[in-house]
């Protein structure tokens, strides 16, 4: 019991001492976590108005592919991108393997459809009188697609920081394509698998204090922002 | 009488699943007037609006403005923009009133000073200055539609439509809207306006087209309008009539 108790109070003193090695995993694991996530929101958002509010033949099959790959194992990821990127693969040239690029091209193709599906939800879910209005307001395809990002913008905050959370707690792309190389490709997660491993256990609940921190700060914001969103209804 | 239209319609069909909803083979909007067009619940009245407003393009038929065709397929943005429409529950968007009615004339880009100069002036004549810094989500509904009016309104369109713009009203702003509506519309306007509501059709109506079933029934000057051959008078509410 002694050592777990020593091994909390070392974890917090690790934190509050802002330890070199904790911050670094920390940095690593935000910057890659914030390029992927802000990558698959670009490819997202537009994504998701063109599946909410064009008809077209293969829409059902589309929506059902995306429910599907809602609940994608990150692992099923890894090796996915691990085939493309590794040696041998179609992108092999492009020498992603083992590289912060690497992981985030993962994460982007597993948060994709969590944050498109989302997006798609809210935008179904729009008054259909905004679109109406838009047109008698005379604006254009862009200013359209504008006015309803910003009517939006609550839920597809939501659906982004969602979407974060995601990559941040996900350990499958991160471990197989990053291969937890120490100061490059080491983030949270795969830090806590090895430090664990390893016996250094207060490291690696120092870095899964700080992960819980940051879950619960995602979402509160999104709590937050949900409630803005009630209140603005209201 | 035919030279003074400003839009015209011929064979329009809208199906919507197995339903035809409107079928009219000939309909036109005199400029500078008060078009009435009044009708039963599901009468095409509002479908109808919609396809001449340009936001419904999804039709068959041949849509005219000034003798013009008009290509549905294409965004017809210059001629929207000289349009206004002013719907019977309003969508107003996130923000205060005057973000709301300031709205069209930014996505016409128009400078900040004529922005709020227009705006200021619009407001005045609908009353809602006090408004104008209040969140447009906390409105009664008088409010709301006299919002949606001002907005309609500031880009001074060439054609005002308004589909039964007082249904969901209170008496109080019934009143206000017949009262006041006539002087918010400038001369060079022309006014294609759904409604139910008889008084209205005695103050404005200049022109009224009775549409039963999707089909146009008749089509006439207010003056030579027999509202008696539908078994009651002009005091009767449209419903009854039709």
């Amino acid at each position: 019991m002694d050592y777990y108790t020593d091994a909390i109070f070392r974890a917090f003193e690790l934190i509050i001492t802002l330890d070199s090695e904790v911050i670094q995993v920390v940095t690593t694991s935000l910057k890659i976590s914030l390029s992927s996530t802000f990558i698959a929101s670009i490819i997202s958002i537009p994504l998701a108005v063109l599946i909410a509010r064009n008809k077209f033949k293969t829409k059902k099959f589309i929506n059902i592919i995306l429910n599907t790959l809602l609940s994608l194992p990150t692992v099923v990821v890894g090796i996915f991108v691990y085939s493309l990127i590794s040696r041998r693969g179609i992108m092999g040239e492009l020498d992603l393997l083992f590289t912060p690029t690497g992981i985030i091209f993962g994460q982007v193709l597993l948060i994709i459809p969590l944050i498109t599906a989302l997006i798609r939800n809210v935008i179904f879910s729009m008054d259909e009188k905004l679109y109406k209005t838009a047109v008698s307001m005379g604006a254009s395809r862009r200013q359209k697609f504008k006015l309803l990002i910003l009517e939006a913008r609550y839920g597809i905050i939501g659906a982004v920081i969602a979407g974060f959370g995601r990559v941040l707690g996900e350990i499958g792309v991160s471990m197989m394509i990053g291969g937890n190389i120490k100061g490059v490709t080491r983030t949270i997660t795969t830090a806590m698998s090895l430090e664990t491993n390893k016996g250094r256990f207060a490291f690696a609940l120092a870095l899964g204090i700080i992960l819980l921190s940051l879950s619960f700060l995602i979402n509160l914001v999104t709590y937050y922002l949900q409630e803005g969103k009630n209140y603005a209804r209201r | 009488m035919q030279d003074d239209k400003i839009i015209e319609l011929k064979n329009i069909k809208k199906i919507c699943g197995d339903r035809k909803i409107l079928d009219i083979d000939n309909f036109v909007v005199l400029k500078n007037k008060f078009n009435f067009i009044i009708g039963g619940n599901g009468s095409g009245k509002t479908t109808l609006l919609n396809i001449l407003s340009l936001v419904d393009q999804d039709y068959s038929g041949q849509l005219y403005y000034k003798d013009q065709k008009i290509n549905k397929e294409e965004q017809n943005l210059k001629l929207r923009r000289k349009f206004s429409v002013i719907w019977q529950d309003p969508y107003l968007y996130r923000g205060n009133v005057y973000y709301n009615i300031a709205l069209p004339l930014k996505l016409r880009d128009c400078s900040p000073k004529l922005i709020d100069r227009k705006v200021k002036e619009i407001a005045k004549k609908l009353e809602i200055e006090n408004l104008l810094h209040q969140s447009a989500h906390t409105l009664s509904g008088g409010e709301r539609q006299k919002t949606s009016i001002a907005r309609a309104l500031i880009t001074e369109p060439e054609v005002l439509f308004v589909d039964e713009a007082t249904t969901n009203l209170d008496e109080e702003s019934i009143h206000f809207f017949n009262s006041h509506f006539a002087d918010l519309v400038t001369d060079e306007m022309t006014v294609v306006m759904v409604s139910h509501d008889r008084r209205q059709i005695k103050i404005l109506a200049d022109y009224i087209t009775l549409l039963h079933q999707g089909k146009v029934e008749t089509s006439k000057a207010v003056d030579n309008f027999n509202f008696q051959i539908f078994g009651a008078g002009i005091e009767a509410p449209i419903a009854e009539i039709v």
